[in-house]
């Protein structure tokens, strides 16, 4: 049995290549090509749909969590003992560097010094954001999100970097629940106020970043933040880790727990810490991504079925010469299935190349520009396999069920050309 | 050696029926060259499909070598035809992406013979019927003498049992007909079971035996 399939299938193969080397070279690359994009269908589709995710969730990691995520319990603003846990930092080898911030809501004002006594207070909500500059920007490279103005130095006291969401001219939104500063730029006061305590700052650059918390946060150096939001005892509200290259955040975290910070602090991963709702958009998107794919799955089955259909009808009398003289059938429906492996096969080498040689690099290069995200193209090796697989598959169906159905019509028909 | 008895064949188109075959006894001994002639729709084709298993009779016996072809599978009659047969067709019948080698090859390797020795004998076939110099040209690039002589190569490659031929020389000029025959009479001076359908005379007469076939039934058997 395995000895006929053995031949059979040295006989398809025989059949197959000559097929394809003699047929049409344009015909070839037709198909071909309905394989690479059905391929790139398949991948990019899919991949850009994360990947537009994958880009907000890196900014997160990059550009505020860091690889791990030091924060105050519920039950208090502040981590307690945060001097211990820094020293404790310092110890841990894994750990390349952090930046512990002071954060607390606030309110800003505006218009304070025009406005008259019964117009409407030009006010913004913002988190107040206490900073080491050097610190945060070697952990998450805030100086280049600077968009107008400078970064902060360490001595800049009475000065800020304000997120852009809360500024009207980048962001003209009137709504009820949610206002911004308007006629703010570079070089203006603004007054601040926590928890009743009000301070005249001067904004000395404007942040733009895709992650909100930095978008509408309000920076300021820590020593005078601590004082403002009232942390005279040091106890910061986050601490945001790097870790050496490699080294898994997920052990870290472990180690962490071990030595007990979760008493005073909330220890979490940079994917713990990401936002709920980023993790729903991921399953949702690569679920759209994948029933796009299956339609262009559908479709190239359907191309590939027209194409083994019309060669074999065309090839009918043929197939009855192939059969009259002894040729077993299955090694002709074998030739069939070997050609549409050949063009989904070659389709999707074509397409692997496009994939990974071009589109991801370009897409890391010049990222898609969301207004949530820098969307880049996700495409894991894994998967891709997958899809390569399943186009292989698919296509495979596509070409044997034409061929099967012309090589079961009765051989001395197919070699008169009877109906 | 092939014996046929009360062979019929019906073929039916919605209610009408027509009736090919009306009961054929014939008989051929091994060694023999038969002709089968007789005039257009007499059904001389169709009686040469049914010994050949392209076709199925209707009714009636088929016996090779005392076994009635009936008993046989679809997969035994594929197999039979494989290893016992040769065809050669009035239009050659050979497959244009294959070269005159590779068509002759493909029903050796398909009977499970070594690719060496395969290639090797297709070529002895084809250097048979005068074609050593033609191995690897597509049928496109023969004349069509060339290309029966391939399709008779492929037919006589394997050494079968009996070589069918329907209207070999049909579509040739009278010097390429003329070839082909010379090739049948020499393969049957060696001993090859020839069955050969033709309509023309002066080919018939090289023949043992001339069946001649009339609405469905023989009407004559001479020997020469």
């Amino acid at each position: 049995m395995l000895d006929k399939l053995q031949l059979n299938i040295k006989i398809g193969f025989f059949l197959a290549y000559r097929q394809i080397r003699g047929s049409s070279f344009w015909t070839t690359s037709l198909i071909v090509f309905v394989m690479i994009l059905t391929f790139l269908n398949l991948v990019v589709v899919s991949g850009i749909l994360v990947g537009l995710i994958e880009g907000s969730i890196a900014a997160w990691h990059n550009q505020y969590t860091g690889d791990i995520m030091i924060s105050n319990l519920e039950s208090k603003d502040y981590i307690e003992n945060s001097l211990s846990i820094i020293s404790l930092l310092h110890t841990i080898d894994d750990i390349q560097y952090f930046s512990a911030r002071f954060n607390k809501g606030g309110t800003l004002e505006a218009n304070y010094k025009t406005k008259k006594e019964n117009e409407k207070p030009n006010i913004a909500s913002a988190q107040i954001i206490g900073i080491d500059p050097f610190a945060e920007d070697r952990l998450t490279g805030l100086s280049s999100h600077i968009v107008e103005g400078s970064y902060l130095a360490p001595g800049d006291y009475d000065k800020v970097l304000i997120g852009y969401f809360l500024l009207k001219q980048y962001l003209p939104v009137d709504s009820p629940g949610f206002t911004t500063l308007n006629n703010v730029g570079v070089g203006s006061n603004i007054r601040i106020t926590v928890n009743g305590i009000t301070r005249e700052v001067t904004v000395k650059g404007i942040l733009k970043s895709k992650v909100d918390n930095v978008s509408m946060g309000l920076y300021m150096i820590d020593s005078q933040a601590k004082g403002l939001i009232g942390r005279q005892d040091n106890n910061f509200s986050q601490i945001a880790i790097k870790l050496k290259d490699g080294v898994d955040p997920a052990k870290v975290k472990k180690e962490l727990l071990l030595r007990g910070i979760d008493k005073n602090a909330k220890v979490q991963t940079y994917v713990d810490a990401q936002p709920k709702f980023l993790k729903d958009i991921i399953s949702t998107f690569a679920m759209l991504g994948n029933g796009l794919s299956s339609i262009g799955l559908v479709v190239a089955s359907i191309t590939i079925f027209i194409v083994i259909f019309i060669n074999a009808i065309t090839r009918r009398k043929f197939i009855g010469i192939l059969k009259g003289i002894g040729i077993n059938g299955q090694a002709i429906e074998i030739s069939y299935i070997l050609q549409s492996m050949f063009y989904a096969f070659l389709g999707s080498v074509i397409g692997l190349f496009i994939v990974y040689l071009i589109l991801v690099p370009l897409f890391l290069a010049y990222p898609i520009n969301f207004p949530f995200s820098d969307g880049i193209l996700v495409a894991p090796a894994g998967e891709t396999l997958i899809r390569v697989a399943l186009l292989v598959l698919s296509t495979v169906i596509a070409g044997y069920i034409p061929a099967r159905m012309i090589v079961r019509k009765n051989t001395l028909d197919s070699i008169l050309g009877r109906n | 050696m092939i014996e046929t008895r009360n062979l019929v064949k019906t073929f039916r188109d919605g209610d009408v029926e027509t009736k090919v075959l009306k009961g054929i006894d014939f008989r051929a001994e091994n060694g023999q060259f038969i002709v089968i002639m007789g005039r257009s729709g007499s059904g001389k084709s169709t009686f040469l499909y049914q010994m050949s298993l392209l076709d199925e009779p209707t009714s009636g016996q088929i016996i090779i070598d005392g076994r009635n072809t009936h008993d046989m599978s679809a997969e035994e009659k594929i197999l039979f035809r494989l290893t016992q047969c040769g065809y050669v067709f009035q239009d050659y019948a050979l497959l244009p992406e294959l070269t005159a080698l590779e068509n002759v090859v493909l029903p050796l390797l398909m009977q499970n013979v070594k690719n060496k020795n395969a290639y090797a004998t297709a070529k002895e076939a084809l250097t048979k019927v005068g074609l050593s110099h033609r191995f690897n040209n597509v049928p496109s690039h023969l004349s069509g003498g060339e290309q029966q002589r391939v399709s008779i190569a492929r037919a006589i490659a394997h050494k079968p049992k009996i070589l069918f031929a329907d209207e070999p020389t049909a579509n040739l000029d009278n010097e390429s007909s003329k070839a082909i025959i010379a090739i049948f009479k020499e393969l049957h001076k060696e001993g090859q079971t020839i069955i050969m359908v033709t309509h023309e005379d002066q080919y018939a007469i090289m023949a043992e035996k001339i069946i001649k076939l009339d609405d469905g039934k023989i009407v004559s058997e001479i020997k020469n």
